[in-house]
């Protein structure tokens, strides 16, 4: 009984470790993708089309202090309908036509991943 | 009477210079794959990408609808002298183009131009985009309004400006078929179903897709 007791609860402390890895596995993926082009492969701010020409700096996404600010419901917004709707530079693509919400929820847990914070709840 | 008689010489005319270009498609077709060049380039559509994964393994651009996509005095001029079009180096994020395309003998260039022009795709609507000297609206949309310009290379009175992600728009207006520019952004699944690039169907209507493209399409 107490065997089957402590099998059970390593599953249930374990999985949210494996389902965890799924999803930054995904979202790391699709930063690499689609974000680090202008955020930078580490996400750091610095992809290859931030050039003396780029207008505004893409959020450096390891600031966990900036990161702190915002929710994950802005980062969704921004994410889905790009920077203007955050009152922010339109060089923030609108991604929400070209990505499903199981993406768009793997690219919140990955940034929240390099930011090593969880952001504003509410 | 009479005008059967002269209509007969213009068609075995017509019917002739057809099944001329046809041969030279042919020959050209050979020559592409006797230089290997479908094994970077897949000639055969409609696009099979499905993943992010499938798109990465691809080692050149599809060409399936090259006939639509390029305007044929370009395409010429590049299979005798390739020079890098993107910036980076094919699906690659932080790599330069290292450039060093194949090139074709001068003889091998015209039947394979022949040949890559005649795979069109269907959903290129030919005079949908009407070219002036100027599309403010559109040139508003490149710049402003929507981040083209954070990936792409274009034109500027300085020299040129923009992000290097995509591929350079510089001489865009030679290079590209401004009706496949139109037809590229309306129907991003059947040119690109995976791509570094935003769909923009529902974020830009119509029209501003067609200034848009208006716009790309008088970058020198
Ligand atoms: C064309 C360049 C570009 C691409 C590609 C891009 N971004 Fe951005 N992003 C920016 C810029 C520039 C800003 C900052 C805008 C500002 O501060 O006005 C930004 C801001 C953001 C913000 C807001 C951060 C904050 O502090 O509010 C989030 C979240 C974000 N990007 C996520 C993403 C994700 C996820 C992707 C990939 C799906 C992505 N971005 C792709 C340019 C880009
Ligand atoms: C080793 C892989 C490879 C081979 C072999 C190859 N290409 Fe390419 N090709 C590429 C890449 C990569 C690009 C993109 C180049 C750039 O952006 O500068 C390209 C671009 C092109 C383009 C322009 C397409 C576009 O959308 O910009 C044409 C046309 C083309 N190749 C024709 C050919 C022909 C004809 C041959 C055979 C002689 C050939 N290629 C052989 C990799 C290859
Ligand atoms: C986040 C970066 C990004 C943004 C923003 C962007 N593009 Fe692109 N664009 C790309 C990439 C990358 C490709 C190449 C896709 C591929 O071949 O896989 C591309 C391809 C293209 C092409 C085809 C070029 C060719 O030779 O194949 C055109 C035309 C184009 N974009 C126009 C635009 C316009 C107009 C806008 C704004 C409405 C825009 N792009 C916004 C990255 C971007």
């Amino acid at each position: 009984m107490t065997r089957l007791f402590l099998i059970a609860l390593l599953i249930v402390a374990l999985g949210p470790v494996f389902t965890g890895a799924a999803q930054a596995a995904d979202g790391k993926a699709l930063f690499g993708f689609y974000c680090a082009q202008c955020h930078g492969t580490e996400g750091e701010g610095d992809g290859p089309n931030v050039t003396g020409d780029f207008p505004v700096d893409p959020r450096n996404f390891t600031e966990t202090a900036e990161m702190e600010k915002i929710s994950d419901a802005d980062i969704r917004n921004v994410i889905i309908d790009g920077g203007p709707i955050a009152d922010k530079s339109p060089m923030m693509p609108p991604w929400g036509k070209t990505l499903t919400d199981a993406e768009i929820e793997a690219l919140v847990g990955y940034l929240r991943q390099l930011c090593n914070c969880t952001g504003k709840t509410g | 009477m009479k005008t059967g008689v002269s209509v007969f010489p213009a068609l075995v005319l017509l019917v002739m210079t057809s099944s001329l270009a046809q041969a030279d498609a042919a020959a050209g077709q050979a020559a592409f794959e006797s230089n290997g060049c479908q094994s970077c380039h897949y000639t055969q559509g409609p696009a099979t990408e499905k993943t992010i994964a499938d798109q990465l393994a691809k080692k050149g651009p599809e060409l399936w609808y090259a006939g639509s996509k390029f305007q044929r005095p370009w395409l010429e001029a590049w299979l005798a002298d390739p020079q890098p079009i993107r910036s980076m180096k094919f699906n690659s994020v932080m790599e330069p183009n290292p450039g060093g395309h194949a090139v074709l003998s001068a003889d091998q260039v015209g039947p394979v131009a022949d040949y890559l022009m005649s795979l069109r795709s269907d959903m290129v609507v030919d005079g949908a985009v009407k070219v002036k000297k100027k599309n403010l609206k559109g040139k508003l949309i490149f710049i402003k309004k929507m981040p083209c310009s954070g990936c792409h290379q274009f034109p500027t009175k300085k020299k040129f400006s923009g992000g290097l992600s995509g591929p350079s728009l510089i001489g865009a207006g030679e290079r590209l078929n401004p009706d496949w520019i139109l037809a590229y952004l309306r129907e991003p699944k059947v040119f690109k179903p995976v791509k570094m690039m935003p769909v923009f169907v529902g974020v830009l209507s119509d029209k501003d897709m067609k200034n848009v493209a208006a716009h790309v399409a008088t970058f020198k």
